[in-house]
């Protein structure tokens, strides 16, 4: 059929021309922007932000979830990422989203003037391997590597945390989740006069948030803290 | 004195030939006016001697004015066809679905700087576009646009289209050589090269026509295609070939695509047009325009049967003549906007629950209008002949830009050397052989109808 059609002189011209005239009349794919909008493409999942609810709490619990489950891991909580790029401050959960945030800044390739960035000391991590060796890098017991490494250097250095993940195997992330979860696991080298300020200064926030959560718990939208709190009291 | 010599001094050219010309056309007009005052009947006198000039100032005049519109409406056409075929919905924005686009671009064009290249030659830059416009518009004075309604009818009207039409290329390389750009020359050369290519099958094919017709006048040659007031009395049923041989090379001869080498504006910028810019380009953009137009025209005239209508309209006599109502004539046209307006709007408002009284009101008063409007042209389709052969007469021609524009739409941009071969190779002999055969027909016919 095609090389029948070729033979006919003008056909492509006629196929051609019938295609146009179709299209003349086929519904058209513009979109008259500022009027109308284009819906969201089903996959679509947006830009990485943080919400806070009515209470002014972080939605976010640090669960690394989403950290584990995003595919191209790209998605990091602060802490190192899975290629070793960024390097960990740790600090009080509250400025979890402002560290995310400086994460962002960094991945886009503009300077975040913050020491909290500047790379990590390396640590001597004789000490990890042997308490390693003793349970076997079994990621399993995680939680006493991990109060024997703190024992051991008086807090959790990022080296060895990073030391640690690579030997069991187990996801930095998952590791991150499991130091931070326990209060008495620390990340920096404990400076007493500063905890006891810190928390000094933490307490009436905490307190406000209990308040709020309580009175919204009781009364349903009694006294709802309305949006966004973000750097208020930070 | 001073003042006045220094303000002299100030003005540009252009400024002071209007500072001449205003006077001069004030004076004339009043002079005008006092004249026909006192010798009224003289100078009317004068316009009935001298009717044939008359007309041809007055036709000329008309044409120049109304083939800006023309050329606008043709952009916005070409504008909007394009880009719904393009899946696009094209100008919309200014005006009722964008119509007025090409007019703001058109006033955008005479907002621009007027520039004329370093060492370019002035003269000859400035004349070109006037030159290319100027051909368009001589060329349309032999058109009949309906029965009554042309410029000048001789008899040698197609001879005189062919020449003014192929006085384009004299314009288009005055831009060219005039530009003081090598690019301008070689788009200038290239394109009379294309124009005087086809202007030979061009003629070539139409000679076959000449022959049946016997006559070269435009006027009588469509009326010789509305004798039975079919279709099939049109020359395209009667010179096939002649009538593809003509459109392909009228799409060559008007720049268009797929033959659109002058301007080719992927390519070379716009070849000729290179170093123009604000109203003279313009003039050449709009002439280009004015040419698919000229050359839709005088396809429909040759070949499509001109004013004629496709078939036999019957003939109505209106049976009301208004003069003959008296007093009722001031009571419906006192009477028929009012009611008519309500029964508009009655309807919208009663149906649709959401709808405001006022603004039922003037949906009505449009649809009223347009009603109206359309009765008028009815009537006025019946009364005149002219406004009946212009009705066919427009519609075909647009109909026929449309297909220029679909035309364009889809058909890719040949090269220069399948241009020049397909003009020699092709069309011309077949326009011979259409010529040849055409003419042995008529002998043979002639020969057996003889005894």
């Amino acid at each position: 059929m095609s090389f029948l059609s070729q033979l006919i002189p003008g056909f492509g011209i006629a196929k051609g021309m019938t295609l146009t005239l179709k299209r003349f009349f086929a519904p058209k794919a513009t979109i008259k922007y500022p009027e109308e909008r284009a819906d969201t493409a089903v996959r679509f999942r947006g830009r990485l932000q943080l919400l806070w609810d009515e209470n002014g709490l972080l939605k976010c619990e640090t669960c690394f979830q989403c950290a584990q489950a995003c595919p191209i891991e790209c998605i990091d909580m602060g802490g190192l990422d899975t290629k070793g790029r960024f390097h960990v401050h740790w600090g009080a959960p509250e400025t979890y989203g402002e560290r995310r945030e400086e994460s962002a800044l960094r991945r886009s390739g503009r300077v975040v003037p913050d020491p909290a960035f500047e790379p990590f000391a390396a640590a001597e991590l004789v000490e990890v391997d042997e308490i390693l060796a003793r349970h076997d890098h079994d990621p399993a017991e995680m939680l006493a590597i991990l109060e024997e490494v703190q024992a051991a250097y008086g807090h959790l250095p990022v080296a060895a945390l990073k030391r640690i993940s690579e030997t069991t195997g187990a996801w930095y992330a998952m590791l991150y989740g499991t130091a931070s979860y326990y209060r008495h696991l620390r990340f920096e080298p404990p400076a007493a006069e500063d905890q006891a300020a810190s928390i000094a200064a933490r307490r009436p926030t905490e307190a406000g948030y209990l308040a709020s959560l309580e009175a919204s718990l009781a009364g349903g939208s009694a006294a709802t803290t309305p949006g966004r709190r973000r750097r208020s009291d930070a | 004195m001073t003042a006045l010599s220094r303000t002299w001094d100030r003005l540009t050219l252009p400024g002071k030939a209007l500072a001449i010309l205003i006077p001069a056309l004030l004076v004339l007009t009043v002079g005008l006016v006092v004249g026909i005052v006192l010798f009224g009947p003289f100078v009317w006198q004068l316009i009935l001697d001298n009717l044939e000039i008359v007309r041809f100032v007055l036709a000329s005049a008309i044409l120049l004015v109304i083939f800006i519109p023309i050329a606008f409406i043709v952009i916005y056409m070409e504008m909007k066809i394009i880009a719904l075929m393009n899946l696009r919905i094209g100008p919309e924005r200014i005006g009722p679905w964008g119509t007025l686009f090409s007019v703001v671009h058109g006033l955008k064009f005479l907002l621009k700087e007027d520039f004329i290249p370093t060492r370019a030659d002035p003269i000859v830059f400035t004349w070109a576009p006037v030159v290319v416009f100027s051909t368009a518009a001589l060329a349309a004075l032999v058109l009949p646009f309906a029965p009554g309604l042309y410029g000048q009818d001789f008899n040698l009207a197609l001879l005189y289209f062919f020449a003014v039409g192929g006085m384009t290329v004299v314009g288009l390389l005055m831009g060219g050589w005039a530009s003081f750009n090598k690019y301008s020359l070689l788009g200038g050369l290239r394109s009379a090269a294309q124009i005087v290519s086809y202007e030979i099958p061009l003629t070539l094919s139409v000679v076959g026509l000449v022959i049946l017709a016997g006559t070269m006048s435009l006027n009588s040659i469509v009326m010789q295609q509305g004798v039975s007031g079919w279709f099939v009395d049109w020359y395209a049923f009667r010179q096939p070939l002649g009538f593809l041989i003509f459109f392909l090379a009228a799409t060559a001869e008007a720049n268009r695509t797929p033959f659109d080498m002058t301007e080719a504006d992927q390519e070379i910028v716009a070849g000729f047009a290179t170093e123009y810019s604000g109203m003279r380009f313009a003039f050449f953009f709009f002439a280009e325009y004015v040419n698919v137009f000229i050359i839709s025209a005088i396809t429909v005239v040759l070949f499509l049967g001109g004013w004629n209508a496709p078939f036999p309209v019957p003939h109505v006599e209106l049976l009301i003549d208004p003069g003959q109502l008296g007093m009722g004539l001031l009571f419906i046209v006192a009477l028929v906007p009012l009611v008519g307006t309500l029964l508009f709007a009655a309807p919208i408002f009663l149906l649709r629950s959401k709808t405001r009284w006022w603004v039922a009101l003037i949906v009505g008063f449009a649809l009223f209008n347009v009603f109206v409007g359309g009765l008028a042209f009815l009537w006025a389709y019946v009364s005149f002949d002219w406004v009946a052969g212009l009705f066919w007469f427009v519609g075909k021609t647009f109909t026929l830009i449309f297909l220029f524009v679909w035309m364009r739409g889809t058909l890719p941009r040949v090269r220069i050397d399948q241009l020049m071969g397909f003009a020699w190779k092709w069309l011309l002999p077949v326009a011979l052989l259409n010529l040849f055969v055409t003419a042995l027909a008529v002998i043979v016919l002639d020969v057996v109808r003889a005894p």
